[in-house]
């Protein structure tokens, strides 16, 4: 056993997933630093909003 | 159609050679993560790509997602296989990072399963773009 499993919350896994998502499509669809840094930040936004807006929605349900 | 530039080195490449390294950027950029862009000296994507990669990976295995193996049994296990497999040495190394195991009894372990996917899924992304900019397809 050489690394240890580590308990990481919901929301910390989705902005990890986010953020490291964003960058890698960012730096494959966008030419310039500018345009890959501001593409990185809306799809940050994107993928934390349409989660958060998905989660909300199936509120209902779990009750 | 225009004469290339004297100083441009490009042109001494045949396209046998042109080929050649492309096949060793493709090979290099699959096993590790962004090695085909550090080999085309392009240093920047190189370390986005590794930390990409790498990042979802590990977190993926931190996770205790599944990981699955050559012979997956169905369509969908071979699938997997492939998207995870896409990650190169990361997922060599899976043993490594989860000596314990999947878990996916628990909904962490099931995230853990797609952090891992994608890992495999950007490497392939950047293994497109390494042998695209190899090929001269994209600056």
């Amino acid at each position: 056993m050489l690394i240890e499993a580590k308990p990481i919350g919901h929301f910390p896994a989705l902005l990890i997933f986010a953020l490291l998502a964003s960058l890698a499509l960012a730096c494959v669809t966008q030419r310039t630093t500018v345009e890959r840094a501001k593409y990185a930040a809306w799809s940050l936004f994107l993928f934390v909003a349409v989660a958060v807006g998905i989660a909300w929605a199936m509120y209902p349900l779990s009750r | 159609m225009s004469e290339p530039p004297a100083n441009d080195t490009r042109v001494a490449e045949t396209p046998s050679k042109q080929s050649s390294t492309a096949i060793l950027v493709v090979v290099a950029a699959w096993i590790v993560p962004g090695m085909g862009h550090l080999l085309l000296g392009r240093w920047g994507r190189a370390i986005l790509f590794f930390v990409a990669v790498g990042g979802l990976a590990v977190t993926g295995y931190l996770l205790r997602g599944n990981i699955f193996p050559p012979r997956g049994g169905d369509v969908f296990g071979t699938l997997a296989f492939l998207a995870d497999a896409g990650s190169g040495i990361f997922y060599y190394f899976a043993r490594f990072f989860e000596a314990a195991g999947p878990d996916v009894s628990r909904a962490a372990g099931d995230y853990g399963t797609r952090f891992i996917a994608a890992a495999g899924v950007v490497n392939l992304i950047s293994v497109c773009d390494a042998h695209e900019i190899a090929t001269r397809r994209r600056s």
